[in-house]
């Protein structure tokens, strides 16, 4: 027997731990457990490593996720059907085509052209103890149809069990970009919070991580060739990402489907700078900051001045050699005009080059992301570049909209493609307060909170006509850390920024009702998994959807 | 010569970064000169039969004093110190006293006593000229504050322990307040024993001295009592997410250790839906729906407080949970009652009936029944505002009223008399501001939203509105955490640094050693230091600025 989706979210509501949800799905009704000897074959010649990795990662899951259904008695009372279930002996991957050679790794997909790339997969898990088969056109996509695999199974007593055989899944993303973005300059991260981060973020197809690893507070990326700025920016000689470090969290994203675009914001944001090449930065440190800065402290690049544009052209070359992505994002938000309009050495450059504020950021502009061109990458920048400031960009740059997303259709409108990242729907650093000092009134800019159900309820193409929607990219979380640290990644983040994951895996228009009981799942699973996602409601609520709806 | 104050004022003045210490003491003068520990560094304990806490707590602040490793928060983490560090003065030990206190008790004995007539105080000298650092106390629970303040003066460089204040001088340092406190909701969520422990371990750091534990609500009863065995059997989460009788008697000797006392709380008559697993027959309104008409939150359930039998039974299942804690205090909740439960369900108007008694009466019947109990069994009962604002009850003259509807309402409690320990919702409440978690309602809020910043929870005046008369009636406050949206996963996130900043008003005071009154700008770069401090010791404490800011705190001030 299957049932269609809604039917059965209303009399199996805790029976779909999936999450995004995916684009086809049918679902039965009949008992199916993992037999003991389940193996997972990849029918595909020189399987790639990072396939084999995950394959074997999914395995583990599988042995060690443990997750007790949701409901009242955690799956006791399904105990007889279970122990008469069939057994699942295995499941085999297998290409679609057959490759004319070798086929490409994950990695390799992972960062191939965002509009190119290949997610999608069927997976087909019988009922009747025959084995599970799951098919894409690319190892990108296995990996997917693996992560939807493994959130099938439930246990109980030791025993791995679905009661939603048998399964059919046809899937694909709505958006090709679901990212997730994290702030490592205002407090640091080590290495392994963020590669936790990757993984949670793979479990929920997240694809994109934008990487704000460097701001006006410190400067953790070892540059080769600029290395003075770690050196004298970093907060200590232990919070720095080496080249290694870089690589190392770039291969550890790419073999989880996950493409790391880095961003050096520019020509604000930069006052760190100024510790190794104070000629470069004007308002350094400035006060009152509120004058010249967002927050403390002011500082930006000298963006007139034609040693500062070479610097800032060398300076993002080499850092963009150390990432794999075909993206690179040079910033451009929040510049200050008062910074530039009250250092002399800018005012001079100015006045020399007969060029207006405008004029040179567009020069400036031009020049960087003429050198990101040239080792063959696309600029990525923050919505002020296009409508505060509008420069000339090349096509193919993507506009990041943050203020409002009310400013979406006037980004679209720019013939931009573009990603949703707007502070009132994805920001989650919103809603702690004001951490600014001596302000013991303050509150949080973005107040309030932004809950997964305000997040949930966005439409990506409001007010867009068909061809202004065709240019959103999708969209992502983000987390700003005045406010965050390892501490508080893992409750921050999760399960929040899953929400976002679904609603540009899945596509808008999802039901926060019928979503909640399997957002609690990705809580409970993110949990054994050793990501501390933070509970939604009370456990009574959890074990009884539907319940603590208003 | 400069009085005593005005050199705490310049000092704080010119380096206010070298002063880790939370809460502030109540007196202290500090100098400029570095002291480094010696590397075979002693705490002497010279006190008649030591007891075995106080022994532990000497051994962990040594270890503290190892494993801190914090290095000062400035630019350069304390490396031009190093200089110094060759030539300063080497404090070879602390001798810890006792002053007029025979007998000598445990710490877990004097933590326990009633919160009025507890010994806190402490005089601590650290010299600079080499010779021993000495701490003196009238009760070992004071020796046990004076420890925790020793141990907050020391810095790191490259394994060399010291500190850049000596001398230091405080010559007595006792709480303004004898109530301070962290309440902890269980219910909504459980959280396990090691998680407990750390969190007491961290109250203990910053001198809170309550556990306020709101053990069981209408969600979950994960309190289990040999009396009562089914109310966790069937009203508990699943089997391992109990309070295990042995478990409830390590979380209370845990705490007493490190000079906190257990406030228990059973919250009835409202509150209780889930004991409806075990005795359906109890309560009224159980589940119904939709349950915005017969609870603040999902799920309703009340004690049927009209049936003798309701009443009896809560007597006794108080008797039970009080009898086994050692402290003298135990409430007995009484918010948000529901009249519209009451009103619904048959068995109750019947009961109101058959006995002639209104709501308010049966209520009153049901408060001092219960009461009653506690007192029998030396407790004292501790309530919610509601039972002494919103209901006209015959309460004990000695019963503890919490505050916490809003602090405006403080004042409304000192007019009744009541002692009251401050716990409002609009400075208080950890959990704000974290969203709506009610289902299906993608546009709802926090309904106490914004979140309090520590910057405003510090703002918080215990005698705003009172006559100075009315001033000894308050006992202290407490930050508190409702655990719709925490557990063991946000814990120290949610609660670290910012309960520490109840903590600092309830034990300095009003004002600093100096004269000045408390303020958020002062107290942010200690604030930074604790945190880290935090860190250190394994309690995942969250940064409240960059650490751009950490190390350069005025200079992320709005008017800096």
């Amino acid at each position: 027997m299957k049932l269609s989706l809604f039917a059965l979210s209303a009399l199996l509501p805790s029976a779909l731990a999936l999450w995004p949800l995916p684009t086809g799905l049918s679902l039965g009704s009949t008992p199916l457990r993992l037999a003991k000897g389940f193996d997972i074959k990849i029918a595909i010649n020189n399987a790639p490593a990072d396939l084999v990795a995950a394959v074997s990662r999914t395995k583990g899951f599988l042995a060690n996720d443990k997750l007790a259904a949701l409901v009242i008695d955690r799956g006791a009372s399904s105990a007889s059907a279970i122990a008469s279930a069939k057994s699942l002996p295995s499941l085999t991957l297998s290409l679609a085509f057959e490759p004319k050679g070798p086929c490409k790794s994950i990695s390799a997909e992972a960062v191939g052209p965002i509009e190119g790339r290949s997610e999608g997969y069927t997976l087909v898990v019988p009922a009747d103890g025959s084995g599970a088969v799951l098919k894409a056109n690319s190892t990108l996509g296995l990996f997917r149809g693996l992560t939807t695999f493994s959130q099938l199974w439930y246990d109980l007593k030791g025993t791995t069990y679905s009661l939603s055989a048998p399964v059919q899944i046809s899937d694909a993303p709505a958006y090709p970009y679901r990212g997730f973005m994290l702030d490592t300059a205002r407090n640091y991260y080590p290495v392994s919070d963020i590669k936790r981060t990757l993984d949670a973020m793979s479990w929920v197809k997240i694809n994109t991580l934008h990487w704000h690893v460097v701001d006006s507070q410190s400067f953790p990326l070892v540059i080769p060739g600029y290395t003075e700025l770690s050196a004298k920016g970093a907060y200590s000689a232990k919070s720095v990402y080496t080249p290694e470090d870089v690589k190392s969290i770039v291969a550890y994203a790419a073999a989880r489907g996950i493409d790391v675009i880095p961003e050096i914001d520019t020509p604000g944001h930069t006052s760190v700078i100024a510790k190794a090449f104070p000629e470069h930065i004007a308002c350094a440190e400035a006060t009152p900051w509120t004058a010249f800065a967002n927050e403390p402290p002011a500082g930006q690049l000298r963006l007139a001045s034609a040693s500062t544009i070479s610097f800032t052209s060398g300076m993002l070359k080499a850092a963009a050699g150390l990432f794999s992505s075909q993206f690179f994002s040079t910033g451009g938000d929040e510049i200050n005009a008062n910074c530039y309009k009250q250092d002399a050495e800018t005012q001079k450059s100015l006045s020399s080059s007969n060029q207006t504020f405008l004029q040179a950021l567009d020069k400036f502009t031009q020049d960087t992301h003429a050198a990101l061109r040239s080792v063959g990458k696309s600029a990525v920048v923050w919505e002020e570049m296009v409508l505060d400031n509008p420069v000339k960009l090349a096509n193919d740059t993507v506009v990041m909209v943050w203020i409002s997303s009310a400013n979406v259709q006037a980004v679209a409108r720019t013939g931009h493609r573009l990603v949703h990242a707007a502070s009132d729907f994805f920001y989650l650093d919103c809603g702690q307060g004001g951490w600014v000092g001596a302000n013991p009134n303050g509150n949080s800019w973005c107040d309030p909170f932004k809950t997964w159900q305000h997040a949930y309820t966005f439409n990506p193409t409001a007010n867009l006509t068909a061809a202004e929607s065709s240019r959103v990219l999708g969209g992502q979380s983000l987390l700003w850390a005045e406010q965050s640290g390892p501490q508080n990644l893992d409750s921050t983040t999760w399960p929040r920024a899953a929400s976002t994951a679904e609603l540009f895996w899945s596509g808008p228009g999802g039901n926060v009702q019928a979503a909640l009981p399997r957002l609690h799942e990705v809580v409970y699973r993110f949990r054994q998994r050793g990501v501390a996602a933070i509970s939604l409601q009370p456990e009574w609520c959890a074990l009884r959807p539907g319940a603590c709806d208003l | 010569m400069f009085p005593r104050s005005w050199k705490a004022v310049i000092f704080l003045a010119t380096i206010p970064r070298a002063l880790a210490l939370w809460p502030v003491p109540r007196t202290l003068t500090t100098g400029s000169s570095f002291v480094v520990l010696s590397p075979t560094f002693k705490i002497t304990v010279n006190v008649p039969n030591p007891p075995q806490d106080l022994l532990s707590a000497v051994s962990q602040t040594k270890t503290y004093l190892e494993t801190d490793k914090l290095q000062r928060l400035v630019v350069g983490r304390g490396a031009s110190d190093a200089g110094s560090l060759k030539t300063a003065a080497v404090l070879p030990s602390l001798t810890l006293t006792l002053q007029n206190a025979l007998p000598v008790l445990p710490i877990s004995v004097e933590a326990v006593k009633d919160v009025a007539s507890r010994s806190e105080g402490y005089t601590l000298s650290i010299p600079s000229d080499g010779k021993p650092a000495v701490l003196s106390a009238n009760s070992t629970l004071g020796l046990l504050r004076g420890l925790t303040t020793f141990s907050q003066f020391w810095y790191d460089l490259n394994g060399v322990t010291y500190t850049n204040v000596g001398p230091v001088s405080i010559v007595k340092d006792v709480p303004a307040y004898p109530y301070r406190g962290f309440m902890l909701d269980t219910a909504r969520n459980f959280f396990p024993v090691a998680d407990i422990k750390r969190t007491l371990d961290a109250m203990s750091w910053v001198k809170i001295n309550t556990f306020h534990w709101h053990i069981v609500d209408s969600q979950s009863f994960p309190l289990s009592l040999p009396d009562f065995p089914e109310l966790a059997q069937k009203g508990a989460y699943s089997a391992s997410e109990v309070y295990s009788p042995a478990d409830v008697q390590d979380i209370v000797s845990y705490a007493a250790a490190r000079g906190i006392d257990v406030l228990m709380e059973i919250d009835t008559p409202g509150h209780t839906a889930i004991i409806a697993t075990s005795h359906p027959e109890l309560v009224a309104c159980n589940q119904a729906s939709p349950w915005s008409t017969f609870a603040n939150e999902p799920p309703a359930g009340q004690l049927r407080l009209a049936s003798p039998a309701a009443v009896n039974f809560t007597a006794n299942l108080f008797t039970a949970a009080a009898k086994v804690l050692p402290g003298k205090y135990f409430s007995t909740g009484g918010d948000e009652l529901n009249t519209a439960c009451y009103a619904q369900d048959a068995v109750t108007q019947a009961d109101l009936k058959k006995s002639g008694q209104t709501l308010e009466q049966a209520l009153n019947v049901f408060t001092k029944t219960t009461h009653d109990a506690l007192a029998a069994v030396g407790k004292t009962p501790v309530v919610w505002e509601e039972m002494v604002l919103e209901h006209n009850l015959t309460l004990s003259n000695n019963t503890l009223v919490m505050v916490w509807i809003s602090s405006a309402n403080a004042a409304a409690v000192a007019a009744k008399n009541f002692r009251f320990v401050h716990g409002p919702s609009d400075y208080f409440y950890l959990d704000c501001g974290a969203g709506e978690w009610i289902g299906n309602n993608p546009s709802g809020n926090s309904w106490c939203d914004p979140f309090k910043t520590w910057q405003k929870s510090y703002t918080f005046d215990p005698l705003a509105n009172l006559t100075a008369a009315q001033a000894h009636l308050v006992l202290g406050g407490q930050q508190l955490l409702w655990s719709e949206q925490s557990d063991a996963q946000n814990i120290d996130s949610i609660v670290w640094p910012r309960a520490a900043t109840s903590a600092e008003i309830f034990w300095t005071g009003a004002k600093l050693p100096s004269g000045a009154a408390l303020s958020g700008t002062e107290a942010l770069p200690r604030l930074h230091e604790l945190r880290y401090r935090m860190v250190q010791r394994g309690v995942r404490a969250i940064a409240i600025q960059p650490q751009w800011c950490a190390l350069r705190p005025s200079l992320c001030n709005i008017d800096s």
